[in-house]
């Protein structure tokens, strides 16, 4: 029997009114694993957050957050997670050390474990240098690791990573995934949001994709790739394409060329005519991501 | 529902508090500077006209306003402009409700702050004021002081109601034009209100600062106390402040979460 679920969601739906967002979904978290929530603007990813904090009421089904319905959620256990907003709300009126500071006594910590951990998380997220500098003297990169400490000062056992890497430049972003690892070799769980698919493929154990409020599918980032996309893509150049036309091969047409999805790669390779002008790949998370939520922009 | 903790109520509050800190000389500077110019302006001024107000010398009669006013104003601007900067600006609200922190125990630290400063504001009135000349029983200016807070709690409390309310920073123009600005005007800082229309004394009598001034004005002036007006003044602030308090917290929670 495995530890219990971190996170369990059945049948779980939320309604605006007459707009359903979220239409009865069902995943669970286990302990120490990496979670991706996957999915297009307007999917549900942030109302599903949202409930999982206690932010936003159930409409049907459950939700339970360490073994409870987040409707009775007391404070004991919303002091076991730890939040990365989307949003980067540092307090910019007072320093960074300050900020650790203050956010370790919204969790009624004592003071000396405050100044235990405080040089602690600065040093894990790289910020001992500014320790003492005002927010607003920070790079985007440096707030967004500062958000990050913050969310770690009441060691939680649950970090939920709202798009923690958005805007950050390369080096930022490996830092934090590195962190990121970290945190869960250290045993703790984290239910993450990206819109970066190296990012999801790298970090997360598990992965679900949804849009319109529903599970399109879930599993490893290597069990998606395998059932949807092959392992290889190739990409064609109209016209020469492959001979075989008898739906032989799993293809999408994007425009100028064509994409086919294989897993033999030199079987598929004998069945281009010899002037086909084409990019071979291994496909990735990011091509799942495509073709299973379409290519539409979304937000319109 | 959870009981709100005090230990939770002092980190929102002690926020705010340590924030003050860091600008203090600026603070301080204006709560000194403002009576002072006030007390300058009715003192000489107008006081020279007037001989006696209420059975006291002019000069007591205001100041004894003036330590009114300073912490209606204080607490209300703390729990409006300060309050909604920190919740819509800021997300410093959104950034406390994913801790343990629950939205009674962070209006409660919002209150408590807003009537801390409120208070300090009040204080450093009564010490011009006394130097100044104003305050015949500095003894009972200082037993007024926890009515001051209590008043100070009930303003903060309806500047939050303001706030849960206030879709952009213009909503205040109508709270300071026609709330804060009738304090000032109506509710007998500077003339006793028995000089209006018997109208405009009912609608006074509304505001909860027509009850702090009535209340403090005689402790201040070293004149005879009447302990049951006190006790009824101080009942008429309290059960405002519980309405008030109430109120904002159901209409924050309604925009908070969903």
């Amino acid at each position: 029997m495995n530890a219990p679920a971190i996170i369990a969601a059945v049948d779980l739906k939320k309604k605006y009114d007459d707009l359903e967002v979220v239409k009865g979904i069902n995943f669970s978290v286990e302990p120490a694993q990496c979670f991706g929530l996957l999915g297009p603007n307007g999917a549900g990813k942030s109302t599903t957050m949202r409930m999982i904090m206690g932010l936003s009421d159930v409409t049907e089904g459950s939700l339970e957050v360490f073994g409870v319905p987040v409707q009775k959620m007391t404070r004991n256990i919303k002091a076991k997670i730890g939040l990365v907003p989307q949003e980067t709300n540092l307090d910019p009126d007072i320093s960074v050390v300050e900020n650790l500071e203050t956010f370790g006594r919204y969790f009624a910590l004592p003071s000396a474990l405050i100044s235990e951990r405080v040089p602690k998380l600065l040093e894990f997220m790289q910020l001992t240098e500014k320790a003492r500098a005002p927010v607003m003297a920070l790079s985007g990169g440096m707030q967004r690791r500062l958000v990050i400490a913050r969310a770690l000062i009441g060691e939680p056992e649950l970090v939920v990573l709202d798009e923690p890497t958005t805007g950050l430049d390369p080096q930022a972003r490996v830092l934090i995934w590195k962190q990121l690892l970290a945190l869960k070799k250290q045993g703790r769980t984290l239910l993450l949001t990206t819109h970066y698919m190296d990012e999801a493929q790298r970090l997360c154990d598990q992965i679900i994709v949804i849009d319109e409020g529903k599970i399109l599918d879930q599993g490893t980032p290597q069990q998606l790739i395998d059932r949807h996309v092959k392992g290889h893509v190739f990409e064609v150049q109209k016209p020469d394409l492959a001979k075989s036309t008898d739906g032989k091969w799993d293809q999408e047409d994007i425009g100028d060329s064509v994409l086919y999805f294989v897993r033999s790669t030199q079987e598929f390779i004998a069945d281009l005519p010899e002037n086909a002008v084409y990019l071979h790949r291994p496909a990735n998370l990011e091509d799942v991501f495509l073709r299973l939520t379409g290519r539409t922009l979304r937000e319109n | 529902m959870q009981m709100p903790g005090t230990k939770y109520v002092l980190a929102v509050s002690g926020r705010q508090y340590s924030v003050w800190k860091k600008f203090i000389g600026s603070s301080m500077a204006s709560n000194v500077a403002n009576p002072i110019l006030f007390l300058f302006a009715f003192g000489f001024g107008l006081g020279q006209f007037i001989d006696a107000m209420d059975g006291m010398s002019y000069l007591t009669f205001v100041v004894a306003g003036m330590i009114a006013y300073s912490a209606a104003f204080s607490a209300s601007f703390e729990t409006t402009i300060g309050s909604f900067t920190r919740y819509f600006t800021m997300g410093n609200w959104d950034a406390i409700l994913s801790t343990p922190v629950t939205l009674t125990e962070l209006l409660m630290g919002e209150v408590l702050w807003a009537a801390a400063k409120a208070l300090i504001s009040s204080v450093t009135v009564l010490v011009v004021g006394w130097v100044w000349g104003g305050v015949p029983s500095l003894s009972g200016a200082l037993l007024a002081l926890p009515i001051v807070f209590l008043a100070s709690i009930c303003f903060a409390c309806v500047g939050l109601a303001a706030t849960a309310y206030a879709k952009g920073y213009e909503f205040f123009s109508y709270f300071f034009t026609f709330w804060v600005t009738p304090m000032f005007v109506f509710c007998g800082v500077f003339f006793e209100i028995s000089r209006f229309p018997e109208v405009i004394q009912y609608i006074a009598w509304a505001f909860p600062m027509t009850h702090l001034v009535a209340a403090i004005r005689p402790m201040s002036a070293g004149l005879p106390i009447d302990l049951t007006m006190l006790a009824l003044h101080s009942a008429y602030i309290l059960i405002i402040s519980v309405i008030a308090f109430v109120a904002a917290n159901r209409k924050m929670r309604q925009r908070l979460y969903d």
